[in-house]
């Protein structure tokens, strides 16, 4: 048997194996930690509203348990609205940005100030008054918008104005030698952009846009003020108030929430691992 | 035969600085030339205006019969312009493949989405012209997954795809490691034998000795001097060619 074969049997690890084994056992132990934590911290939450009586005098938060399994139905139908609204409301949000950013780029100076313009004044002003202006204000002009209606509007202007920023970064990240290639092969501007720069602008915009998307869910709760959409706060606030119960309620508004911005979290993140290991 | 490339006069402003000096050069048909010289003298930028990545500021280009002045606006300029980029293929230094294509893509998207050819036409012709280049069996790459030389090779590909009279190397080695410059300018060298027109602005002296069948040295915003290579790096006239070839002579390129 040669010497090189007998090394190979003896399962001696080099240095460099060992260092970077203890590495990987530090990490997993740090991950494993914080995820045991996590199970305490939650456990500790859920055991503040046992109702307990404790020795020192203290009375945890009692809840009724009663009420709950009583609305918890009606409470969870409006994750769907929510949900609804919120796609909706992305939607027209995506495609203002994607507006404002291009008008940002006109070399025409009243589609520039147009962008400008609609991203100050939306900036400039809050979210709660735009909701109210799209449902109050405009009747009395004449304007009369379904709850929803005005409420998607609202988002959508809102996160559109706040999104033009993302598109902006995105459209940018494109350097200049794509545009210089595009047109030496002699595309047109139009065919330049289509082409080669909103493809790469949008993919770099997407992870940005999902973390919009779930800010999104949660500010739709203030559509609740218009009074007229069912969503998961509205649902939660009516039937908190009229039995007095609006601990419950929100509590249980507050968990689906959670729950939702986890779920779209979790999504948002695959795709962001999906597209960074794509093709760029 | 009239030639290829004809450029009249051409002064290039950037701001207030004067980059370009009423140029003139010409360029024949099947015609190999090299500019050499150094960095900010205007090189580039020759190369640039020829297909108006730069606008000129004044003078004129004419390339295959297509006449352009330099500085001028509207409908009527924009289409000669595009007539122009038709006429001419450019390698860019950075290569500026689209990265979201892959590598047959990336060379087919000229001749589709600019020519309107058919899908499975251009495929065809697309194919052909990563033959040339010798990367058939990347085709469907992204790039990416390419080295440098590779990268650049696809990149003249493309170029070639549109059919051009005549190519525009942007210094097409200088972002390449040493080791994978051979390739680029082989692939270059064989289109030289093929009677392709080039114009190619290049530190690479070797290469320009070995293949250009004229070498134009600028500096300021001028040609200083032109000549065949034999002649030029035998017996340089100006100085400034002079300081080139000593720097070349000492290993610096």
């Amino acid at each position: 048997m040669s010497l090189s074969a007998a090394k190979r049997k003896t399962p001696s690890k080099s240095q460099s194996e060992l260092i970077f084994e203890a590495q990987q056992r530090k990490e997993r132990q740090f991950r494993s930690n914080v995820g045991l934590s996590w199970g305490l911290l939650l456990i500790l939450l859920v055991f503040l509203f046992t109702g307990e009586k404790l020795n020192l005098g203290i009375k945890l938060i009692h809840l009724d348990w009663d009420f709950i399994r009583a609305n918890i139905g009606f409470i969870s139908s409006g994750v769907g609205v929510t949900f609804y609204l919120s796609i909706l409301s992305i939607f027209l949000a995506t495609l203002l940005a994607l507006l404002a950013a291009l008008g940002r780029l006109s070399i025409i100076p009243p589609i520039y100030a147009l962008s400008t313009f609609y991203v100050s004044l939306i900036r400039g002003t809050p979210l709660f008054l735009q909701i109210f202006f799209f449902y109050l204000a405009l009747p009395q002009v004449g304007i009369n918008l379904s709850g929803l209606m005005a409420g998607v509007i609202a988002l959508g202007l809102n996160y559109g104005a706040y999104m033009s920023e993302i598109f902006r970064a995105g459209l940018s990240s494109v350097g200049k030698g794509q545009r210089e290639a595009a047109q030496a092969i002699g595309m047109t501007p139009t065919q330049t952009m289509t082409r080669i720069v909103l493809p790469q602008a949008l993919r770099f915009a997407i992870p940005p846009t999902g973390n919009e998307f779930i800010a999104m869910t949660k500010d739709s709760a203030l559509i609740s003020a218009t009074g007229f959409v069912h969503e998961l706060m509205w649902r939660a606030t009516k039937v908190g108030r009229a039995q007095f119960h609006s601990l419950e309620a929100l509590i249980m508004a507050a968990v689906f929430y959670w729950m939702m911005t986890l779920v779209l979290s979790a999504v948002q993140s695959r795709i962001e691992a999906r597209l960074s290991k794509g093709e760029r | 035969m009239p030639p290829i490339v004809k450029v009249s006069k051409l002064d290039k402003y950037f701001g207030r600085l004067h980059v370009l000096k009423s140029l003139s050069i010409k360029v024949e048909s099947k015609e190999v030339i090299c500019i050499i010289g150094r960095s900010g003298s205007g090189k580039s930028t020759l190369l640039r205006c020829i297909n108006f990545l730069e606008e000129p500021s004044a003078g004129v280009i004419e390339v295959d019969g297509i006449k352009v002045e330099g500085g001028e606006k509207g409908g009527r300029h924009r289409q000669l312009v595009h007539d122009v980029r038709l006429k001419t293929g450019m390698v860019f230094q950075e290569f500026n493949l689209f990265p979201h294509m892959t590598v047959l893509d990336n060379v087919i998207e000229g001749p589709v989405t600019v020519k309107k050819m058919d899908r499975s036409k251009a495929v065809e012709l697309g194919e052909m012209n990563l033959e040339r280049v010798g990367l058939s069996q990347k085709r469907d790459e992204y790039p990416n997954r390419l080295s440098g030389g590779q990268k650049q090779r696809v990149a003249i590909a493309r170029a070639l795809a549109m059919e051009p009279r005549v190519m525009l190397f942007d210094e097409p080695t200088s972002a390449l490691d040493p080791e994978l410059i051979g390739e680029v300018l082989n692939v270059m060298k064989k289109l030289a034998k093929e009677g392709m027109t080039m114009l190619v602005v290049t530190h690479e002296m070797g290469f320009a000795k070995e293949v250009a069948d004229r070498v134009v040295v600028m500096a300021d915003g001028e040609i200083v001097e032109e000549s065949s290579p034999a002649q030029l790096f035998a017996r340089p006239k100006d100085p400034r060619t002079q300081a080139l070839i000593d720097r070349y002579r000492s290993g610096g390129q």
